[in-house]
């Protein structure tokens, strides 16, 4: 019952900065825009009058690909590079974010103007780029322990090539049912940050596991809970993304919006994890 | 040696072969062989006793015989398989070689003073993998060389297409095995000779259609296949079996043995086939039996019917992987089974592919040492036809509805996107291609200009050169001249002279020459010519000055240059801003050609080769020209992109 309202309360928490979400979407659209528009135009270059883009139709006609002869190579290299810069710039983008969130979800009272977001943003995205890398090494490592590790030794042991994917599945098992803790104890950490305004990561990460020992069940399931609806939600939302292939201007500009409301609603449901997590952290 | 009279002597290889298999000999069965077999799993030697003969079709005698040896191509890395790090042994026990220990005629000679190694294509004196035996005797027209052979055949690590991984052996290319005697005109052979060439990297096969008696004998608990018939399975006690194999008009014997195989079979029609397969590789057999049916099917209605009535295909497991994708007429092995994810059709186009080899180089058995393209792009060519034809509509390869490729356009992709595909013709042979082509010449441009004749003559034409082609020389040596003899026959039958005397100036550019084929529509230009009112005639229309629209006339001026140096016959299809449509015609060969139209309408796109049917051109994005192109695609892409990019920071970041 108290799992539930935790997630009650943080969803609604989560509704109500719908303004500050909307902000972050806007950012992040605007930034990928500037990646991906230019592949547009290379594309539109290449092509120049040709009709031959209708193979692209209903789907990505690899055949065609070798006709594009060398600017495929430019192509390819351009998306690549865009992609890992995008990957960095919204590594800042969501830390920066994240720092206003935190702060507007462990307010007691009223919300954040966006001018005060921004300014919550900003004092708490030092401490909160350095705990992300922290998170993201620790996430890393604990990853490798329970996939990589195994796998080095089987490997070893048998003298045989990678394991399948069939018999790594309890592994994948324990490593999900392991990475609510750690994405618990990085939300609580941003939480003790944004409550007390410290600077200091690893006194926070201190408090992040703290909070977790004191709650752990209600902490643990409610990170589980709503990083299972996330789940879902991702793969759903890649799905659609994937397999859809409109072929007119009207049709492609309605995917355009739909597509946006799925990251303003992915983004909504990662507001809600935090929102939830500092109500785990709250309630009594 | 004996020699007998002719009848005899024929009579004799007939008596050793019988009829067991097919229900009559379907090939001339030159040469043949019995052998006795012992695997020995942990040195993995395999110890053969055999009698091997071979008869003299020619009207010269013979004073020489000359034979394969491949297993030596494994026998160190200076071998011309091995040499310049191509293959090398995974520690001492990984080198194979095969070594003949008694070599005798059947009068009880000794002929292993007899023996040495030649190296006819490359001189290198440290390949020892062809033998020639300079007999005491020469061999009269229509006798009988008989031979009695103990040798020893051990199996390299790792596997390139044989040998041994763990417990898991595949043994092809094992046994002494006779070259092939061409007489004069065979093949355009000006005089008799053996045709055997060395190991290469990149060649397979040359032989007679022999008979195989195969009796291997090794531990009990393993479960051997091949391209022989099961003629019986014995217990010989001590935890030993033996298995007996015998195989009609083949050209090539092999077999594999593993503890773990898996085995089903199934019936199509009269052909028994049998998969043998990993515990994994079972997850994928319904469609690999699927695939060899389809092949069955499509092979035996388009070319020619499936003579025997067996077949054995192998999906090894990943340890055996080295042994994949290769064919030896009745048993041949496919890849990637259990491992590769159902929506990409790979080991179906494996498994169809290597089945097809029972066709171009099995029945239709070309030489591929010197023109691999006769085999391997022609199979690869009717390959993508049943791919392309069973799988995907159209995109056989992977028709996802994001995302799709034609097995074809595969094809088509390893020609046109290497930089090096004009570096030599496609009639070398398989060891002299330069820069890495072998694969890119022999399989991808082959097929490529096999699919653009096929566009040029049409299908219905092209299958009955193959028809023709099975009917003249199945179970025959037939050249890439008696290929190209097929087609002019065939052509000129149903077409008469409407691609010249010949198709000779087709085969000239792709086979014998190295140049590309690329038109360009460089673009359309409309010119107004002058205003009117009034009726006038234009373009067979009546034009009347209340129809506001058609008071202006238009020249109209289509655009296309030449850009490669081969040139084929063209269709253009241009579009007119009133939606008409004109399907022109151009011969290909000038530098450029422009289409005019004077009326009122105005060409506003053309297409060259609007139905795909040269797949030759390197260069389809140029194919087209629209004075307002569409381009939703892209815009589509885009929005993908941007999406893709949003998801994933917001995943990978805490």
């Amino acid at each position: 019952m108290k799992l539930f309202e935790t997630l009650k309360k943080g969803a609604v928490a989560a509704a109500s900065s719908y303004k500050l979400i909307l902000l972050i979407w806007a950012t992040t659209m605007v930034s990928a825009i500037a990646v991906g528009y230019p592949l547009k135009s290379f594309l539109n270059i290449i092509f120049g009058n040709s009709m031959a883009m209708e193979r692209f139709t209903d789907g990505f006609d690899i055949g065609l690909a070798g006709d594009i002869g060398r600017p495929l190579g430019g192509l390819m290299a351009a998306v690549s590079a865009g992609t890992l810069l995008y990957s960095f710039i919204g590594l800042l983008i969501m830390t920066f974010f994240a720092g206003g969130l935190f702060r507007r979800f462990t307010m007691s009272w009223g919300g954040l103007t966006v001018s005060e977001f921004l300014k919550a943003s900003a004092n708490n995205f030092i401490p909160f780029l350095k705990l992300a890398l922290i998170m993201m090494l620790v996430i890393g490592a604990f990853t490798f322990i329970i996939i990589g590790l195994p796998v080095i030794i089987i490997m070893a042991v048998s003298g045989r090539n990678m394991p399948g994917g069939t018999s790594l599945y309890p592994l994948w098992a324990v490593w999900a049912l392991g990475m609510p803790v750690w994405i618990f104890v990085a939300d609580a950490s941003r939480r003790w940050i944004a409550a007390t305004g410290s600077r200091k990561t690893f006194r926070a990460i201190g408090a992040g596991f703290r909070a977790l020992k004191e709650k752990f069940w209600l902490s643990y399931g409610t990170v589980l809970v709503v990083v299972l609806i996330n789940s879902a939600f991702i793969a759903i939302a890649f799905w659609y993304a994937i397999t859809k292939t409109p072929d007119r201007g009207i049709m492609i500009f309605l995917f355009f919006l739909f597509t946006q409301l799925l990251v303003i609603l992915r983004l909504f449901m990662k507001a809600w994890r935090y929102a939830s997590v500092c109500e785990a952290g709250s309630s009594r | 040696m004996r020699k007998c009279i002719l009848v005899l002597m024929l009579a004799v290889p007939f008596a050793m072969s019988g009829q067991i298999v097919v229900d009559a000999p379907l090939s001339d069965r030159l040469t043949g062989y019995d052998i006795n077999a012992v695997l020995n799993p942990e040195s993995h030697i395999v110890s053969g006793s055999m009698s091997a003969w071979w008869v003299n079709n020619s009207s010269q005698p013979v004073a020489e015989a000359m034979m394969h040896m491949y297993l030596n191509a494994f026998s160190s890395n200076k071998t011309s398989f091995s040499s310049g790090g191509r293959w090398t042994a995974s520690g001492d026990e990984g080198w194979g070689w095969v070594k003949i220990r008694t070599m005798t005629d059947d009068e009880g000679n000794d002929l292993s003073g007899s023996m040495n190694y030649v190296s006819p294509d490359d001189g290198n004196e440290d390949d020892r993998t062809v033998l020639r035996l300079d007999l005491p005797e020469p061999v009269e027209p229509g006798d009988t060389l008989k031979l009695m052979i103990t040798f020893d055949s051990r199996l390299p690590s790792p596997i390139v297409r044989t040998g041994y991984a763990d417990d898991f052996f595949f043994v092809a290319q094992w046994f002494p095995k006779f070259g092939v005697y061409e007489t004069a005109g065979m093949r355009q052979r000006e005089a008799d000779g053996w045709n055997c060439h060395q190991f290469h990297p990149h060649s397979e096969f040359y032989a007679n259609h022999s008979v195989y008696n195969v009796s291997v004998t090794l531990p009990d608990e393993y479960v051997a296949g091949s391209g022989g018939k099961l003629i019986e399975e014995i217990d010989l006690g001590n935890n030993l079996k033996k298995v007996v194999w015998r195989a009609e008009d083949i050209v090539d014997f092999a077999w594999t043995a593993w503890p773990e195989y898996k085995v089903l079979t199934r019936k199509w029609k009269n052909v028994d086939i049998t998969l043998l397969t990993s515990e994994k590789g079972l997850s994928k057999a319904d469609a690999q039996f699927e695939a060899v049916m389809y092949a069955l099917e499509y092979l035996g209605e388009k070319v020619g019917p499936y003579p025997w009535p067996h077949l054995t295909f192998v999906d090894p497991p990943i340890i055996g992987a080295g042994s994949g994708g290769m064919e030896y007429t009745t048993l041949f092995t496919s890849m990637g089974g259990g491992v590769v994810p159902s929506f990409l059709k790979i080991s179906e186009m494996v498994t169809i592919h290597e089945f097809g080899h029972a066709y171009f180089m099995g029945i239709m058995a070309s030489n591929e040492f010197e023109e691999p393209w006769l085999d391997e792009g022609i199979n690869s060519y009717w390959e993508q036809r049943i791919v392309d034809h069973y799988y995907g509509n159209g995109y056989g390869l992977l028709r996802l509805s994001f995302l799709k490729i034609s097995d074809t356009d595969q094809g088509r992709l390893g020609y046109i996107a290497s930089p090096s595909r004009s570096v030599s013709t496609n009639d070398l042979p398989s060891w002299m291609y330069p820069h890495n082509t072998y694969s890119m010449m022999s399989y991808n441009k082959a097929a490529t200009w096999l699919h653009t004749l096929e566009g040029i003559i049409g299908t219905a034409t092209m299958d009955d050169v193959f028809r023709e082609y099975y009917r003249r020389w199945s179970f025959r040596h037939p050249s890439g001249q008696d290929f190209i003899a097929v087609v002019n026959d065939v052509v000129r039958k149903e077409h008469g002279d409407s691609f010249g005397e010949n198709m000779n100036w087709f085969f000239d550019q792709v086979l014998y020459g190295n140049g590309i084929c690329d038109y360009r529509l460089s673009g359309i230009t409309v010119k107004k010519i002058r205003s009117y009112s009034g009726v006038i005639d234009g373009d067979s229309v009546t034009y009347t000055s209340s129809d506001r629209k058609s008071d202006t006339l238009y020249l109209s001026r289509v655009s296309i240059e030449r850009i490669g140096e081969v040139t084929l016959p063209l269709e253009i299809l241009i579009g007119f801003d009133n939606g008409d449509e004109v399907m022109e015609t151009w011969d290909g060969k000038g530098s450029y050609k422009d289409f005019e139209y004077t009326g009122t309408r105005q060409a506003v796109w053309a297409k060259i080769d609007p139905l795909d049917k040269l797949d030759l051109d390197v260069n389809r994005i140029n194919n087209s020209w629209a004075e307002k192109p569409k381009h939703p695609a892209s815009r589509r892409m885009m929005d993908k992109l941007v999406f893709y990019m949003q998801m994933l920071i917001s995943i990978f970041t805490i």
